[in-house]
């Protein structure tokens, strides 16, 4: 294990008590993890052009990239927050404006750095999302030609999965400490 | 699986004319000939569906439209539905402090993630469907106009036998026309049946009202006009027209579709009328009675890397060869004498004089690496001519010079090869040993760009 111990040497990142963050992953710049978010080994978080916050109950599975990218609008500093409840499978790479709860992107899709993402959207695999936009809420992109339609109900949250990670996890990787105490109430946006 | 990359640089010449490259090529055994899909005889064996696999007789699937009942597609995306099952809990009528739970059952798309509930389709008490069947508007005139044919199907072919009877006693004929009876075609047996159908042809004619023309439309309303389009309530062109008696224009108006059938279907040799492809009866075994490729008879040909050609210089270009069978196999390759596909070869080629020997195809050798092979000794390859040799494969070298200044090299030539015939006609031979015989194939080869 090379890279044992590498992302505890940033002392920008708090984690919240109840999250699992696999000490093999990349966390880069002043990032906050919220209380039962699962972010799995290979992942790689970048706050660059200013902090990352993620919310609870996320799932950020493996090769998944989340950037808060320098954009040239001279907008550095913005805070990329990602809400609760949210999906990012293997290989995805969002460098969204926000993400807001409730949202699954796919492995291999892309959100772009100008895109804003609300409530209840499915980015489907390997779908790029590049031009500017609020996607609304409940949308699915799926399929070669990044095809939309509106969904009735969101996603439903992934609170079995988040329990057998945080059971399983343990048993095979080191996890990171977690350095906040609980929060009270969720920070609110 | 290099095969079936670029598969479409070497092509072996069917015996129809057409070229193909070899793994779409079949082999009839009995007659010992190529054969394409083209030139083969397909049979259809049986309707089954893609997703459950259930088969059903011919007349079944045309009765059920040749639809599954019970498998349906995404009306959005085309993709399979699956079944979700969810819990329902109602509150007791007897106790209301007690609920009854119930296991309920709707269809969502893994894909685009549309569900039967977007549509506000009731969920389902059954895994299995009783899913809603939608009337189609016109069924009525359909099969009104489906009587019709047939009803004019008969006529034609009672008035067909009505030809052939005229046409030696043409009075008869006439004395039909105006209604007379007809003694002798009474006696003959014929009248009951053609006059049956002529009546009943008539009645169904006249019933029949003709189709109206549209030459107007109706405007578009207002609202088209003035209102901001909502697209995520209208369907796309390709969900309308997946169901055509339907064409639904709003998103909620989808419905699930039932799956198409597929068929499973044999191909057979015209010539000899032997079966080429058999499937096995069962739809969820992938193996085959019968599967005469080409590819598991005949020695397949290969380019080993990509060459570099000038206009009127040899280039030396190494081929491979794999040996399918499990004997021993000696191939020679040859010009082609009259060719008449003259415009194909753009390229001289220096073919090897001497017989080239492949090594059975031995299968649980084919996994082990060993370099320390003598196989090359083993045959006495002659090092100008047998570039290597690996197993059931031989890379062997060509000279080849280009004939055009630019555009494709291509060359072809005759490969002959040993086949040892297995069948049963030739294995009842006294010998008991299988017969070899020699095949002859015509390969059309496009090496590359110069
Ligand atoms: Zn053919
Ligand atoms: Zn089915
Ligand atoms: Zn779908
Ligand atoms: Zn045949």
């Amino acid at each position: 294990m090379a890279s044992h111990g590498k992302g505890t040497n940033n002392p920008n990142v708090k984690i919240a008590a109840g999250a699992m963050v696999c000490e093999d992953c990349e966390l880069i710049g002043d990032i906050t993890i919220g209380s039962r978010t699962i972010i799995h080994p290979k992942a790689k978080i970048v706050a660059e052009a200013g902090p990352i916050v993620i919310g609870d109950f996320n799932i950020i599975e493996e090769l998944v990239t989340i950037t808060n990218k320098s954009s040239s609008d001279g907008n550095s500093g913005k805070v990329l927050i990602i809400g609760n409840n949210n999906v990012f499978e293997v290989g995805a790479n969002v460098e969204a404006i926000r993400i807001g709860d409730h949202n699954v992107i796919e492995g291999k899709a892309s959100v772009g750095s100008q895109v804003e993402v609300s409530n209840g959207c499915i980015i489907g695999a390997g779908c790029q999302l590049n031009m500017p936009e609020l996607v609304p809420e409940n949308t699915v992109v799926y399929g070669g030609k990044c095809e939309r339609r509106t969904q009735r109900e969101r996603p439903p949250a992934q609170t079995l999965q988040i329990d057998f990670l945080t059971k399983i996890l343990p048993n095979y990787h080191y996890l990171m400490k977690p350095n906040l105490q609980p929060r009270q109430a969720s920070v609110k946006k | 699986m290099a095969t079936y990359m670029d598969v479409n640089l070497v092509k072996y010449l069917c015996s129809c004319g057409k070229k193909f490259p070899i793994c779409r090529l079949y082999l009839c055994k009995h007659c010992l000939k190529p054969r394409c899909i083209d030139c083969v005889q397909h049979e259809v064996d049986t309707p089954y569906c893609p997703n459950c696999l259930e088969t059903m007789p011919t007349g079944e699937a045309k009765l059920k439209k040749n639809r599954c009942s019970n498998c349906f597609d995404c009306p959005v995306c085309g993709h399979t539905l699956m079944t979700r099952a969810t819990t329902h809990t109602t509150p007791n009528p007897e106790d209301p402090t007690k609920v009854i739970t119930k296991k309920m059952y709707y269809m969502a798309c893994g894909f685009c993630r549309w569900t039967t509930r977007d549509v506000n389709l009731p969920d389902q008490s059954v895994a299995t469907g009783n899913w809603p069947e939608l009337e189609n508007p016109n069924s009525k005139r359909i099969s009104t106009l489906l009587d019709n044919y047939r009803a004019m199907a008969q006529i034609e072919k009672a008035e067909r036998e009505r030809k052939k009877y005229v046409k030696r006693r043409s009075h008869l004929y006439l004395q039909e026309k105006y209604g007379l009876p007809s003694s002798a075609m009474k006696r003959k047996g014929l009248s009951s049946l053609a006059s049956l159908s002529q009546k009943d042809g008539d009645k169904v004619l006249g019933e029949l009202e003709p189709s109206a023309t549209v030459d107007s439309f109706e405007p578009l309303p207002n609202d088209f006009f003035t209102q901001p389009a909502a697209l995520d309530k209208t369907t796309k062109l390709p969900n309308r027209l997946n169901v055509p008696e339907f064409q639904p224009e709003e998103t909620g108006k989808l419905h699930i579709i039932h799956k198409h059938l597929l068929m499973r279907k044999s191909l057979r040799c015209k010539e000899c009328e032997h079966n080429l492809i058999k499937a096995d009866f069962n739809p969820v075994s992938i193996k085959f009675k019968i599967q005469l490729t080409a590819l598991n008879h005949v020695p397949e040909l290969r380019i080993l890397n990509p060459c570099t050609f000038t206009y009127n210089k040899e280039s030396v270009v190494t081929l491979t060869l794999s040996n399918p069978s499990v004997f021993n196999t000696t191939v020679t390759l040859a010009a082609i004498e009259n060719e008449t596909d003259t415009d194909y070869c753009t390229g001289k080629i220096d073919l090897p004089k001497k017989e080239l020997v492949l090594a059975g195809r031995d299968e649980p050798s084919m996994h082990v690496y060993d370099d320390s092979s003598q196989a090359h000794l083993d045959f006495k390859d002659d090092p100008k001519v047998i570039a290597f040799r690996k197993a059931n494969k031989i890379g062997f070298i060509v000279k080849v010079t280009p004939l055009v200044k630019e555009g494709d090299v291509r060359v072809c030539f005759l490969l002959k090869h040993e086949f040892r015939n297995t069948t049963v006609a030739a294995l009842q031979s006294e010998s008991k040993e299988p017969e070899i015989v020699w095949l002859e194939h015509k390969v059309y080869i496009s090496l590359g760009q110069i």
